[in-house]
């Protein structure tokens, strides 16, 4: 009970300092700071789903990302669609997309399911490269409009996509909360612990995972949007990059994947310090800021790998009643230990 | 031109041999510890570094730093896995997955510190020039680095299948609580596969800095092949491991001047999907 | 317990990042002025990115001082206009990333508070910084980025005084109609082109112009600029069998590719590239067998024969840094200059005024390092007019410039001499 009071307290707190920021510190360069925090959270949170919760960790999602920011600009951009229109249309693309690949990967676990993600999503900045009908290496441009919120543009400072990313990340943390407590995030986790398991409890293992990655894949797919709105300009080599993917999954495991919140506070550590290393440091051209990124990686692996939140909470998941103790695999392909 | 074509099928090979000894090291560590070293494209590039620093500060030739490149590699690993890798081996599935990032970006990074970003080539080696057979020209630094490769994956599987710790790095790598059962050290033998592994990409950075350029990002691509390699293969084995590598070397090469080389490692990547859904423990993995 | 222990540890390495903590905005004295400089000074093209830094800081040391050559502001102390007011330069690193152009330009601007940008060498990351600089309504020279993209968006506050790929394919085209009318004819071209922004243009450029020229185009190839290998791509080159190909690519591409030419024979009668086979470090690496190739260039020191201030200048940038100046050095080395001189003559660092004396900036040819007729801006585009191009040629590992006929050092050498013999 203490504990769940003192929590109130903080949310209260962070949620009063996040909506004053703006109207205290109104220079572009701190707004930037936290619209790109918000934008990685939402990325992280997304990944989560399927990664923290259902065990499917993908280093592919800059794909779902790119998918949604291409979709809604090349309509905003040939059909004049709006770009909250566009964002929907980016949402299901992508999830379609989540789907078809999903579904023949949804046998493998682990390390293999890793590599799969990877070479998707480099098959995928590999065709949106040379795909003319989206401009190819050279990217979309997006014309500035008049602005305003139907056209999701804004020229007179960065107020509102601040607020915008905030409600994106605020959204997906309600949902990622919702899926942690109700039934569907009890059978996540189910498969995420075996496959076995998932036949003793009588899912569908195979829907269960599609649904999973789908969801990931809408929301990323968002904050594909949102970026594109945000920056203007798109090509493969700032949304559908290897590292960005990397980032997310690096993101989500500081914060503490599996739980809610945990990949919203990795984005809060992770994205404001390689936004000033890279500002106090970048210019000397050494490389020392990403050194000291590695280091911190490796060892949050080693010492805490349930991240901030299981160092601050001690524990990592919903307070749901433990999952069934589950048959230890015999395939030796299954998992660790 | 079927002259063309026989080229192109040469220089499948030759790429593909020596991308077969890289994916080589990665499976055996898969193998036994069951642990992908996402850090296998920087090792490559530290071997490189080492092997270009004795050209240019010693005058060794690439060739001849073959076994200090190894032995460097060899002791980075196990380093590597003394203080990183074994202390996950207990911990969830993803803070495996993720030490081995965490490495690779802090190595890839040292190296931009240590040695500035710029590119470095080793311009004179023993081994210059193309020979010609008949209608094909092989590049002489890239004939050896490939027959070398296959030698060395060749001596690695006698090592496995011969000495006593090969068959106890065999026996671990096919099920662990039975080798524990029979008295494998299996920590030590994790240790060594990982330093065997490391050895392996040593041996093969030195062979591609003979022809190849180097820079700190040089791991990226290589590495990230290596994966597929490897998962292509199946889990653990090393035969399965060097026929991939072949075989992406050949569709890669192939796949490029039939169809488009831009798109050259999308149809890689594209045939290690398509292996791993009609067969999702690779081509000879179990 | 254990916790703590570990919080610790992860405590003690982020306060590190705090220890090093940003740079906070100073106020400036009177007679400083700030420009910010955007360039990619980490990430994987860092080296470009130390490049373009010392040319720019070379221009400025040149504007500080006093030194006896006809570039704008050089024979005086500072900017006259305003009371010898010295030119400060604040760098920001984009990394490479477009989203970091918008970030770094904002925060110079606003922080930092410079007066103009300059930079920043990728044109993907140029055309989002130059969105931010129209959006701030802060004056942008950018003097290194070629994308013809970057002209055509009718920014009132983006001047571009460098060529753009479309005039520096053109360029190749017209160098080829010179040499038919020698007596050397061409039929058939093969483009070949690393794939992002800057390769895909050019391939595009090419394939148009190659239309209006009247040529073939044989072989059209975009590849990843970091393969592994090039085989495939050489020999489709090889079955394409083209007389002249044309080449847009990175340095390491172009290492690999004239390696690989080498080994697998391909030999057509020119090849006629653009940009990587230019950096300091191809030469080194690929020696005597880059002999015969053709470059486009912006910049070459044998401009010295007929332009002493390139020999001076040259000589200034070696005391400085022990090495030639490089072609992307002496990109950079012009934005400097353009804006502090317009700033100069608006007597002014506010805006609107800056950019109007930038509209009115009208270099003469001796006033810059290269074979143009000056600076001048169209009203329109704001592209400098008169910004043009050269082609080199390595002839005995040097580069020699071969056309424009009139301003060459040398007789090109055509067609391609055979690999061995080089």
């Amino acid at each position: 009970m203490r504990t769940s009071r003192l929590a109130l307290v903080v949310a209260a707190v962070v949620a009063a300092a996040l909506v004053a920021f703006p109207f205290v510190f109104t220079g572009p360069f701190p707004l930037h700071v936290m619209i790109v925090t918000f934008m990685f959270a939402t990325l992280a949170v997304a990944w989560n789903i399927m990664g923290g919760y259902a065990g499917m960790f993908s280093f592919g999602q800059a794909a779902f990302f790119g998918i949604g920011a291409y979709t809604s600009s090349y309509l905003f951009v040939t059909h004049g669609v709006s770009p909250w229109l566009g964002l929907v249309a980016g949402g299901l693309a992508s999830a379609l997309v989540a789907a078809a690949i999903g579904y023949p990967c949804s046998n493998l676990r682990g390390h293999y399911f890793a590599i799969a993600s990877i070479a998707f999503a480099e098959i995928v900045r590999t065709h949106f490269n040379n795909w003319k009908l989206v401009g190819a290496a050279e990217g979309l441009t997006i014309p500035m409009s008049k602005g305003g919120f139907l056209q999701f543009q804004f020229h007179h400072g960065k107020a509102p996509y601040y607020f915008i990313a905030l409600a994106f990340l605020l959204a997906s943390l309600a949902l990622s909360w919702w899926v942690a407590r109700s039934r569907m995030g009890y059978y996540f986790r189910a498969i995420k612990e075996s496959h076995e398991l998932a036949m003793v409890l009588g899912i569908s293992f195979v829907r269960y995972r599609l649904a999973a990655i789908m969801i990931s894949a809408f929301i990323s797919a968002a904050a594909g949007t949102l970026y594109a709105q945000y920056i203007l300009y798109l090509d493969p080599e700032s949304v559908l990059v290897l590292s960005i993917s990397v980032q997310v999954v690096l993101i989500a495991m500081l914060g503490g994947a599996g739980s809610v919140f945990g990949p919203a506070i990795g984005a809060a550590i992770l994205v404001p310090l390689s936004e000033l290393t890279r500002v106090s440091l970048g210019h000397k051209g050494t490389g020392v800021d990403m050194m000291i990124y590695g280091a911190l990686i490796t060892l949050i692996s080693v010492y805490q790998p349930r991240g901030v939140w299981g160092l601050l909470t001690g524990r990592i998941g919903p307070r749901a009643p433990p999952a069934p103790v589950a048959a230890r695999p015999v395939a030796v392909q299954e998992g660790s230990k | 031109m079927s002259e063309q074509l026989v080229q192109q099928v040469v220089n499948g090979l030759l790429i593909g041999c020596v991308y077969s000894l890289i994916a080589i090291g990665l499976t055996l560590i898969w193998g036994v510890m069951n642990i992908v070293n996402f850090a296998h494209g920087d090792f490559l590039m530290l071997a490189m570094f080492v092997s270009f620093w004795l050209y240019t500060l010693v005058g060794l030739d690439p060739l001849l730093s073959i076994p200090f490149c190894a032995l460097l590699l060899f002791v980075l690993g196990l380093l590597i896995y003394r203080f990183a890798v074994s202390k996950v081996m207990r911990g969830p599935m993803l803070a495996q997955l993720v030490v081995t990032f965490g490495v690779s970006i802090f190595l890839a990074n040292t190296a931009v510190m240590l040695w500035t970003p710029d590119y470095r080539l080793i311009d004179r080696t023993l081994l210059s020039g193309t020979w010609q057979f008949g209608t094909v020209q092989v590049s002489v630094a890239k004939l050896v680095s490939s027959v070398g490769s296959v030698v060395v994956s060749g001596a690695l599987l006698l090592f496995l299948r011969r000495t006593r710790t090969g068959k106890a790095i065999l026996a671990t790598e096919m099920n662990r609580d039975s080798a524990l059962l029979m008295g494998v050290n299996t920590d030590r033998v994790n240790a060594l596969s990982f330093a065997i592994g490391s050895g392996l990409v040593g041996v093969a950075g030195a062979f591609l800095s003979m022809y190849y350029y180097i820079y700190p990002q040089v791991g990226g691509l290589f590495g990230t092949i290596s994966f597929a390699i490897v998962a292509l293969g199946g889990f653990g084995s090393i035969t399965g491991a060097f026929i991939a590598g072949i075989l992406v070397g050949l569709v890669q090469t192939l796949g490029g001047y039939f169809f488009d080389p831009a798109y050259k490692y999308a149809i890689v990547f594209l045939l290690y999907l398509l292996t791993v859904w009609i067969r999702p423990q690779g081509l000879l993995g179990w | 317990m254990a916790h703590r222990k570990q919080l610790g540890i992860i405590g003690i390495v982020l306060s590190l990042f705090a220890l090093l903590g940003p740079a906070a905005g100073r106020a400036q004295p009177a007679k400083v002025i700030r420009l910010g400089a955007v360039y990619p000074l980490t990430g994987n093209i860092a080296s470009t990115g130390l490049d373009c830094r010392r040319g720019a800081e070379l221009a400025v040391d040149i504007i500080n001082g006093k030194y006896d050559l006809d570039l704008p502001l050089a024979r005086t102390a500072g900017l006259p206009n305003l009371g010898g007011a010295k030119i400060e330069l604040v760098f920001g690193d984009t990394k490479g990333e477009p989203k970091n152009g918008i970030a770094e330009v904002e925060r110079l601007v606003t922080q930092e508070k410079v007066v103009g940008i300059i930079g920043a060498y990728q044109s993907s990351v140029t055309k989002t910084a130059s969105q931010a600089t129209e959006r701030l309504g802060i004056p942008y020279v950018c003097s290194d980025s070629s994308s013809p993209t970057l002209t055509q968006s009718g920014y009132k506050f983006f001047f571009r005084a460098s060529p753009h790929d479309a005039l520096f394919a053109r360029d190749q085209f017209n160098f080829l109609k010179d040499m038919e009318k020698k007596g050397q004819k061409v039929q058939t071209i093969a483009v070949l082109y690393e794939n992002t922004e800057f390769g895909s243009n050019v391939g595009k450029e090419v394939v148009k112009l190659a239309q209006e020229y009247g040529y073939k185009i044989v072989e059209n190839i975009s590849y990843a600029a970091n393969a592994t290998d090039v085989s495939s791509e050489v020999g489709r080159l090889i079955r394409a069998n083209p007389d002249v190909l044309m080449h847009a690519s990175y340095i390491t591409d172009a290492i690999l590719f004239t390696k690989t030419y080498r080994e697998m024979g391909f030999k057509p009668k020119a090849i006629m590239t653009f940009a990587g086979y230019i950096e300091p470090a191809y030469l080194p690496a690929v020696k005597s067998d880059a002999n015969g190739i053709i470059v486009r260039s912006t910049f070459a020191l044998d401009l010295a024969r007929s332009k002493p201030l390139v020999a001076k200048v040259n000589e200034l940038f070696k005391k400085k840094y022990g090495v030639d100046m490089s072609e992307n050095a002496a990109r950079s080395f012009t934005a400097p200059f353009v804006l502090a001189d317009a700033i100069n003559r608006a007597k002014t660092t506010e805006p609107e005024a800056v950019v109007k004396a930038l509209q009115e900036t009208n270099f003469g040819p001796e006033q810059v390092i290269y074979p143009w007729q000056g600076i001048k801006f169209d009203p329109q585009t704001h592209q400098n007019i008169y910004a043009r191009g050269i082609l080199v040629q390595i002839q005995k590992q040097q580069y020699v410039t071969v056309w424009p006929f009139d301003a060459s050092a040398a007789p090109v050498i055509w067609p391609l001499p055979p690999w061995g013999n080089k």
